[in-house]
């Protein structure tokens, strides 16, 4: 039987570095997703997995058996993306000005999106891009993840109110700028 | 009737939050809110899930690779730091027995006495503990620059790059390599203080550079690496100084 991750982690802080390499065999795929629907890019989500363990193996001491192993270091890898967002804020701006767009957005070929064409999908990407960090993350989190707010404020660090502010001011952002695509009004 | 919803009521709404309470009621008989929500609803739902990029079989075991690579480099720089406070209080310890001896120093005396050959031997010593610790950091150091430089010179230059880390590093790097050039020209360490000369101005360059590094920046730090063929220079003399100091250091273990 496969040693649970708690188990692992209590090895890992007895000094067992093949436990470590355990666990992140067992999470590495995992994070990466979750950091490529927040940074929209493979390259920056090889990082932010990167340095999620690393930061991980540090606080290692400090994890609380109490909460689950895979949500605690769900919650360092997204902060470890935020982090990335903002030292990126140069790429980002190239972002906004029309590059590597179309990597944040589905390239599923689904019949709506072939009507909304290539218009659409380059403005859903500029307007994600728009977004702050935890706005991003926060939206992601919410629309992709399906991640109930109070959950997202736990990930975050912020309270209820906060996290629904951060949402509502996401769609907002995104609403006025693809309204004009679909043709209804704000 | 009560008021009709509000943009945040919209959201909490489509996304089925907890909260409304009997809001939802409002929203069941306002044909006007239920238009609005299509509308948010029209929009949101245009905004589908990234598509995630699929990973190979490897992958798991490339992260592994990486994350333990510098897990190592992180506890070796532990440990270099832990010999340059050695080294660090090596030379005070060596610096103040130095002066009392010197001050004890009186030249009929010690001419006379058998103890002068005692102290002769003990200076050697000394002098030979000096040269040790010296060259077991430098090949530390040499370690770090190396890893450091080829870590720079593999990424790809086609869109900007965070160097943040190697930032880090070369700037910790830069203040050691200041303390060993000066130590290793004192010492008559000519080939050790000649490549630190060299890559002095690299570490310098790298450490004042941007942390984000554009593709024309990156490209030409990487040519400079690559011209003064520093990763390989650095590669022969820490294998150089590693041959130098170990069989030393096996007969001193306490070093």
């Amino acid at each position: 039987m496969e040693p649970s991750d708690n188990e692992l982690v209590q090895r890992v802080r007895d000094g067992d570095d093949d436990a470590f390499r355990l666990l992140v065999e067992r999470h590495s795929r995992s994070i990466f997703r979750s950091a490529f629907r927040i940074t929209g890019n493979a390259a920056d989500a090889d990082d932010v997995v990167q340095e999620a363990f690393l930061r991980s193996y540090r606080a290692m001491a400090s994890f609380d058996a109490r909460a689950t192993f895979t949500t605690w270091l769900h919650r360092i890898a997204i902060n470890c993306a935020l982090d990335l967002i903002d030292s990126r804020k140069r790429r980002d701006q190239r972002i906004n000005d029309g590059e590597d767009l179309s990597l944040l957005v589905s390239r599923d070929a689904t019949p709506d999106r072939i009507v909304l064409g290539s218009e659409m999908q380059h403005a859903i990407a500029k307007a994600m891009a728009e977004l702050t960090g935890n706005e991003r993350t926060a939206f992601v989190l919410r629309h992709f993840e399906g991640v109930p707010l109070e959950e997202i404020g736990q990930i975050l660090g912020t309270k209820l109110n906060a996290t629904k502010n951060t949402v509502f001011r996401a769609v907002k952002k995104l609403r006025q700028q693809l309204q004009p695509f679909t043709g209804s009004l704000v | 009737m009560s008021t009709h919803f509000s943009e945040d009521e919209f959201v909490l709404a489509y996304y089925s939050e907890p909260g409304l309470g009997e809001r939802r009621e409002h929203l069941d008989a306002c044909e006007q809110c239920r238009a609005e929500l299509a509308s948010m609803a029209t929009v949101l739902d245009q905004v589908t899930p990234i598509e995630v990029p699929e990973l190979d079989e490897n992958y798991e075991s490339r992260v592994w690779d990486r994350v333990s690579w510098r897990l190592r480099g992180e506890q070796k720089q532990k440990k270099t730091r832990r010999y340059e406070w050695l080294a660090a209080a090596a030379m005070i310890a060596i610096a103040f027995t130095g002066g009392l001896l010197i001050r004890n120093d009186k030249p009929v005396r010690v001419a006379n006495t058998p103890s002068a050959t005692a102290i002769e031997t003990a200076a050697s010593s000394t002098q030979q503990q000096r040269d040790r610790i010296l060259l077991v950091v430098v090949g530390d150091h040499f370690d770090d620059s190396e890893r450091m430089l080829i870590e720079l010179t593999n990424l790809t230059p086609d869109e900007d790059v965070d160097v943040s880390t190697e930032r880090e590093r070369a700037t910790e790097l830069l203040a050691s390599n200041r303390l060993y050039r000066s130590t290793a020209q004192s010492r008559g360490e000519d080939r050790v203080a000649t490549l630190l000369d060299e890559l002095e101005p690299v570490l310098m360059q790298i450490a004042h550079g941007p942390s984000q590094m554009t593709p024309d920046e990156l490209r030409k730090i990487q040519k400079r690496v690559e011209s003064k063929g520093l990763v390989f220079k650095l590669r022969v003399l820490r294998a150089d100084v590693r041959a130098t100091s170990v069989p030393h250091l096996q007969q001193q273990p306490n070093i």
